[in-house]
């Protein structure tokens, strides 16, 4: 069975599960917005002017000079 | 060398980045149970339990790092900008992971040693390190406008903080320090029951097939996010 009474040590055992928890979810959660919204930006780049989208992919993740 | 070529990359990671994402999620709600199924250990009792966040921290924190160093490499010799994107996108959650083992550390020093930091402890002071080179890594890359020269400046203090990385690892041998010895690898074999060693083990896999998918994720953002400033910068020129 699970055992979440941790008696004297729950001032030091909780924060450390509970930052953890914050620090993990905060990072997946920023990682799939950022892909999120520049997928966003890059259809509607593609959408305005398919052809310029096809040369960008040329030189596929070159940044701009 | 198959996945260096970005559009590649994309193709191959699309149908593998949800199937990482859903194994974390699974592999950390099987850590946690596990974590909380254990019994209490008779010397320190439930502080126990933190060792279950603060080794995987701890351990997949450094690997990150080595990660960053080894594409700073590829990024630097072979001026190969994926491996530039490798690197950038492991610096934000190799410094989170360790930042939470320095935290979770901290918060099982204080109850086990009566200390919550040590200055002397080599052990403590080489991650603090990691984590000062982790955060240098992020502030250079900010600090210089242009990302070709960022990304350059960037790769060689990341090849630089490789050096860290043994010294990080075998503090706990060449010195004595109030941080244990290593539990796990050991000539021996792991120093710690089964009833401790299976969460532990769980959670480290989480903690690392977790840094995966948001790696992986965030290197096909990187790839994504410089299409569109590209696109961005020819639709000027053409305008």
């Amino acid at each position: 069975m699970i055992d979440l009474d941790m008696g004297a040590y729950a001032a030091f055992v909780w924060p450390a599960w509970g930052i953890s928890a914050a620090v993990l979810a905060a990072l997946a959660i920023r990682a799939v917005v950022a892909a999120r919204r520049w997928n966003a930006e890059l259809k509607q780049l593609d959408t305005d002017a398919p052809q310029t989208r096809a040369q960008a992919g040329q030189s596929p993740i070159a940044g701009p000079k | 060398m198959f996945l260096a070529n970005p559009d590649r990359f994309l193709r191959f990671t699309r149908p593998l980045t949800p199937v990482l994402w859903a194994f974390a999620g699974v592999l950390l709600l099987v850590g946690t149970w596990l974590s909380f199924a254990a019994p209490e250990d008779y010397q320190q009792g439930d502080t126990a339990r933190i060792m279950f966040v603060h080794v995987p921290a701890a351990s997949v924190g450094l690997m990150i790092y080595a990660a960053l160093g080894v594409s700073s490499f590829f990024a630097l010799v072979f001026r190969h900008p994926l491996a530039d994107a490798a690197a950038r996108a492991a610096a934000l959650p190799g410094a989170a992971y360790t930042l939470l083992a320095l935290v979770t550390g901290s918060l099982w020093g204080k109850p086990m040693w009566g200390a919550w930091w040590a200055w002397g402890d080599a052990r403590l002071m080489s991650v603090l390190i990691l984590f000062l080179f982790y955060l240098g890594y992020m502030a250079l890359r900010a600090s210089i406008d242009d990302e070709a020269k960022a990304a350059r400046a960037a790769a060689v203090l990341g090849l630089v903080g490789l050096i860290n990385l043994p010294i990080v690892k075998f503090s706990v041998d060449w010195w004595n320090t109030l941080h244990q010895p290593a539990s796990l690898l050991r000539a021996d074999g792991p120093a710690m029951p089964a009833v401790f060693l299976a969460p532990l083990l769980t959670m480290m896999a989480a903690w690392g097939v977790l840094f995966l998918a948001i790696w992986i994720t965030s290197i096909r953002t990187e790839i994504v996010r410089r299409r569109v400033l590209t696109l961005r910068a020819r639709r000027a020129q053409e305008a």
